[in-house]
């Protein structure tokens, strides 16, 4: 039987992954001086810390310190999302280019980049001395960091629409104004609010780690207890936090398909 | 007259959840502590910042965090790589397309979903306490990390896939895991090598900050540096990983319009 073969091109390409994958994986260990046996032996040490960690303290005191902590990465990640959701709706519109200048377009689009750059834990400690220990400047500094990008994953969406109803509403006499209230937002309006949503979920985690630098939250709790080698504690910090995100997660699931799959509305 | 059809009643969703968003809102605003006086007060501190950081001290940043900063560049490929070739498999595990057992199925879906729910930072934590202070802990941080966006994000797309290839596979006489290999997995990997890049752009910037745990890369020096407000010292590092950062997310756009 005769099977075509592959044409060269894509078998060099082929190759040339191969070759960049194995080197680079090669190159990255030995500058890291990491050798398979400390891989092998990893789990084991692993599971001599998870050991460590069972039974959990759950003890009314550690109770009483942890839930309020893991609250307040909970509405961190809230505050800063809706931050986030706030300033980038009106800028997405300034940085997709079927709405906006050009231009204007592209220089916004560069600041979201640079914003979107900063992970929120410098973001964070850059504030610290401004905006004081504490959850404020964790909020802040997610609040900031989701403005880069919702705002750019929300100006992709606005670039995406459907340019039909906005010429209708053009054609029967419409304003530009009247164009993207009636056009542009009703299009975009559940994609957007679905990534809103995406974003808490990863702001929460953002959140949680936020303490390491002490601007609120978890992490701050965490880092203690191992520091103190208190490990039960360390466990039921984890636990609590495990459990949060997978409550949290599971409700913006399930709205998220909710809210772009519709209603089923009988007529 | 036109008819003009009723506009349905407020889902219950709606109802709800449109005041439960609003209180939640203001909750935690008042939670977190916007407080004006404080802020205020703060604000006086904004020199100790700004002084600092719009000064950076380009000689010292080079000569001290360059080494640092491969580190930084070694562990986000080892780990990327890593994690994203252990979640291959597990994916087809994962997904109702390629396995029909519940029980497995349930198993790596959860396993998958549990390693999520972990943001990267406790990963670093939990993995210095356990192999030791360093890079290696970094590294299986970002494994953790990469193994769960990719174990989610391919598992989802093997959901999606054309089934016609895998029955015929199966027609002609080939075992499961033959006709996975044959007829599932070449559909995937146009995508599997696109989200290969995109995790490989978060691994680097998340590597940034796994030193400030203690687990290797550029974040020992920023913590050290961040400590003693040394701003001036940390801006320039922070240039050049965000140089680091835009060249590699280029390098991989390149690639990605090439393979796909």
């Amino acid at each position: 039987m005769n099977i075509p073969k592959q044409p060269i091109n894509q078998r060099i390409l082929k190759y040339l992954i191969t070759v960049l994958i194995v080197a680079g994986s090669i190159w990255s260990a030995s500058g890291l001086e990491i050798t398979p046996e400390r891989f092998l032996t990893a789990p084991s040490k692993v599971w001599i810390l998870v050991t460590a960690m069972f039974p959990l303290d759950l003890s009314q005191e550690a109770i009483d310190r942890i839930v309020p902590k893991v609250g307040e990465s909970l509405f961190i990640a809230w505050a800063g999302t809706v931050i986030g959701a706030i300033f980038s709706f009106p800028i997405s519109f300034l940085a997709a280019n079927n709405v906006s200048l050009n231009s204007f377009s592209r220089a916004t689009k560069q600041v979201l980049n640079v914003i979107r750059a900063f992970p929120e834990l410098i973001l964070a400690f850059v504030l610290l001395p401004i905006t004081g220990l504490g959850p404020l400047t964790g909020t802040l500094a997610v609040g900031i960091h989701s403005i880069g990008t919702l705002g750019k994953l929300s100006s992709e969406v606005i670039e995406g629409i459907d340019e039909g109803p906005l010429e209708s509403i053009k054609s029967s006499g419409g304003s530009k104004l009247n164009e993207l209230f009636f056009g542009v937002i009703p299009q975009v309006m559940p994609t957007i609010t679905s990534y809103w949503l995406y974003r808490f979920e990863i702001n929460l985690r953002a959140s949680a780690v936020l303490g390491v630098v002490g601007a609120g939250g978890v992490g701050a709790e965490l880092i203690n207890q191992l520091r103190f080698r208190d490990f039960p504690r360390a466990g039921t910090v984890l636990v609590v936090t495990i459990l949060m995100v997978l409550i949290v997660d599971t409700i913006s699931a399930a709205i998220r398909r909710r809210i772009i799959k519709g209603r089923e509305i009988k007529v | 007259m036109i008819k003009v059809p009723k506009k349905p009643l407020p889902s219950l969703l709606t109802v709800i959840g449109y005041p439960f968003a609003i209180a939640l809102t203001i909750f935690s605003f008042f939670q977190v502590g916007f407080n004006i006086e404080d802020f205020k007060r703060n604000w006086e501190n904004r020199k100790l910042v700004t002084d600092t950081l719009f000064n950076p001290k380009w000689e010292w940043a080079i000569e001290n965090a360059s080494q640092a900063l491969l580190e930084t560049i070694q562990i986000a490929i080892l780990a990327s790589i890593l994690g994203c070739f252990i979640a291959l498999p597990l994916s087809f595990y994962a997904s109702r397309a390629t396995n029909q057992t519940t029980v497995t199925y349930l198993i790596y879906k959860s396993f998958l979903n549990f390693i999520r729910t972990i943001p990267d930072l406790f990963w670093a934590m939990l993995f210095t306490v356990a192999v030791g202070l360093g890079p290696f802990a970094g590294v299986l941080a970002l494994v953790m990390f990469s193994m769960a966006i990719m174990g989610k994000l391919l598992s989802e797309t093997i959901d999606s896939i054309d089934l016609g290839p895998l029955e015929a596979a199966k027609a002609s006489g080939a075992k499961h895991n033959q006709a996975v290999f044959t007829s599932a997995l070449p559909q995937i990997l146009p995508n599997f090598t696109a989200y290969f890049l995109y995790i490989f752009e978060l691994c680097i910037r998340a590597s940034v900050i796994l030193g400030l745990v203690g687990a290797g890369g550029v974040g020992r020096i920023i913590e050290t540096q961040r400590i003693f407000l040394r701003f001036d010292r940390i801006s320039p590092i922070i240039v050049l990983i965000l140089v680091a950062v835009i060249a590699i997310e280029q390098f991989s756009v390149w690639l990605r319009r090439k393979i796909l």
